[in-house]
């Protein structure tokens, strides 16, 4: 085991240097529509993952002959590893090539772009952006600006339109936004007065950009009625409602094929954690042989893309399953918290699990439709033995809720470790239903 | 000695009342400050009262944004606002909510474990607590110091 762990921390440093040495240079390199990278080869994208392809890559055969960045086919490589900012835990990242609209030679391929299940849209940080993608307007001519909300904070900056590709998957015109351009520094203050930290630099953002690839097609849904998130912009800016053909998209709804939802296949991890884990993001249900679904569990959502966690005797009505959480975040007073460390008084680890002994826990999960997981456990490990470690993949890393919040419990990318999870999209039909759910 | 001098809250004492159609009456939106100053607020974020509910200890003005956020504000028997709730699509206006606190929470030092999900700060006397994904977030901030006595802090929400 040691011996393991030895080989794995070796692993690491050579790895974690290329993903430095990736990430120093602007994270990104420029490149045609086909940019090499197929599975198992190398990439031009710049991802660390280099020699592990995740599960069913080989079998697919998909849209278009073009490859980029990580991935072939309806198959893009994924992989957890300490990203950017290298301090990334639980972090699943891809690669995307972006093109100006219309040209197959004004493109960028960027490494390191967070695969999240619980957003809508691709959003990059400027500052590795070399393109000029054209920004949107709206009707009064104004530029189309967003102000992004996440929970910690928010990214504001302008809706532009962008040709795609992830793996050998193609979409046109898609609109994304592009965070922190310098082209659009005048934040309103409705914007910053939402509050949090302004996350605007790939440091403080832990990626070179995000790729939300949830359940649903749009990153707002009903702001074509309601001025919010959205702003037109001129010499100031003012809130505006937005046509939902202009909102941030959720980029798989708009690829040419295979655009009904997305497959997550994660390897197992070790309890202790892991680092440079790789894996696969299959688009499409049941739109080729590699993404058939099979006799796995459908978990229908609800409107806010939740569903239904029977934890301890108590159910928990506004959870989620998402990739974009770090870790299982769930309430349970009887587990005990982690002590902040002498040198770091205000360390927030405090809000993690810290048992002596790592627990084995009865969960159940339900679905709108009434679906219910059976035997389903989860292990929840002490957070600070494991992330003294120092890897970048912890299934067993989990956290306290925020006691306003005490209604959900939140299963994040640990849930994903050595599973086959399908997030189909809203009012798409698949062979076992139609989204938004979730299936394993 | 009563805790309320108006007969809502003596009505409250007895138990919880449903107050409502309490039209234009109320609500402060900003932590710490007096509950009776805020009807321009509630204009100036065109945002409607939808119900005042007198509890125990407290009163609740739960108050829908246009944005479709779902705002609620803790009043205490000092009048005073000690707690505000959020819940929906997206954030309220938290520089008014928290009014001499959010400069606290905005330059509170984030977490390095941060995954744009959950949020637990304490600066001083404010506490602030969010959580939630695109599209659906909630949270609250509240007074640590001016939580009247018998309130169960997991009721504020």
């Amino acid at each position: 085991m040691a011996s393991m762990h030895a080989l794995r921390m070796g692993l690491c440093a050579v790895l974690c240097v290329t993903a430095i040495a990736c990430s120093g240079g602007g994270g990104g390199s420029t490149a045609g529509s086909s940019s090499g990278g197929g599975v198992g080869g190398s990439s031009s994208g710049g991802t660390s993952s280099s020699s592990s392809s995740g599960g069913g890559s080989s079998s697919s055969s998909s849209s278009g002959g073009t490859s980029s960045g990580g991935g072939t086919g309806n198959v893009a490589t994924v992989i957890i590893d300490q990203g950017p900012s290298n301090a990334s835990v639980n972090t699943l990242f891809a690669t995307v090539t972006v093109c100006v609209p219309g040209s197959t030679t004004s493109c960028q391929t960027i490494d390191h772009i967070q695969v999240d299940t619980g957003s809508y849209g691709l959003r990059i940080l400027a500052p590795v952006l070399t393109l000029t993608l054209p920004v949107e307007t709206v009707t009064s001519g104004n530029s189309l600006v967003e102000c992004t909300q996440f929970v910690d904070g928010y990214s504001w900056g302008p809706v532009v339109s962008a040709d795609l590709q992830i793996a050998g998957e193609t979409a046109h015109s898609v609109p994304m936004q592009v965070i922190g351009d310098p082209r659009f520094t005048n934040i309103p203050t409705t914007c910053s007065s939402t509050g949090g930290t302004q996350e605007d630099t790939v440091a403080k953002f832990g990626a070179n950009g995000i790729l939300g690839v949830g359940p649903f097609e749009l990153d707002c849904g009903d702001c074509d009625t309601v001025a919010r998130f959205y702003y037109a912009c001129a010499a100031t800016c003012s809130e505006t409602t937005v046509p939902l053909n202009l909102q941030v998209a959720n980029p798989v709804t708009r690829f040419t094929t295979d655009n009904n939802g997305v497959i997550v296949v994660l390897p197992s991890v070790a309890a202790g954690g892991a680092s440079n884990v790789s894996g696969s993001l299959i688009f499409g249900i049941d739109t080729q042989a590699n993404n058939a679904s099979g006799t796995q569990t459908v978990l229908t959502l609800d409107q806010n893309a939740e569903l239904l966690v029977n934890f301890n005797g108590q159910a928990f009505a506004q959870s989620f399953i998402d990739s974009g959480s770090n870790g299982i975040y769930f309430t349970d007073k009887s587990i005990s918290t982690c002590v902040a460390p002498p040198n770091d008084p205000s360390s927030q680890i405090v809000d993690f699990y810290c048992p002596a002994n790592t627990l084995t826990l009865p969960v159940s999960i339900q679905g709108m439709n009434g679906t219910m997981t059976n035997n389903l456990t989860f292990d929840v490990g002490n957070a600070q033995t494991m992330l003294n470690n120092n890897f970048d993949a912890y299934p067993q890393l989990a956290g306290t809720v925020p006691a306003g919040n005490a209604g959900t419990f939140d299963y994040g990318l640990p849930f994903f470790y050595g599973r086959r999870v399908a997030v189909a999209v809203e009012n798409d039909k698949t062979s076992v239903g139609t989204g938004p759910y979730i299936a394993f | 000695m009563p805790l309320f001098q108006s007969d809502a809250f003596k009505r409250a004492a007895l138990g919880a009342v449903l107050v409502t159609a309490l039209g234009p009456r109320i609500a402060s939106a900003t932590l710490g400050e007096p509950e009776v100053s805020v009807q321009t607020d509630v204009a100036r974020a065109h945002a409607s009262i939808k119900s005042s509910q007198d509890r125990a200890s407290y009163r609740v003005h739960e108050i829908q944004l246009p944005s479709g956020t779902m705002m609620r504000e803790f009043v205490a028997p000092n009048g005073k606002v000690f707690a505000v709730a959020w819940q929906g699509p997206s954030r309220p206006d938290l520089r008014q909510a928290l009014g001499q606190y959010f400069d606290a929470y905005a330059s509170a030092p984030r977490s390095k474990l941060t995954d744009r999900r959950h949020v637990q700060i304490q600066q001083g006397d404010l506490v602030l607590q969010a959580g939630g994904h695109m599209r659906a977030l909630s949270g609250r901030a509240y007074l640590v110091s001016a939580i009247p006595s018998g309130v169960n802090v997991g009721d504020l929400h």
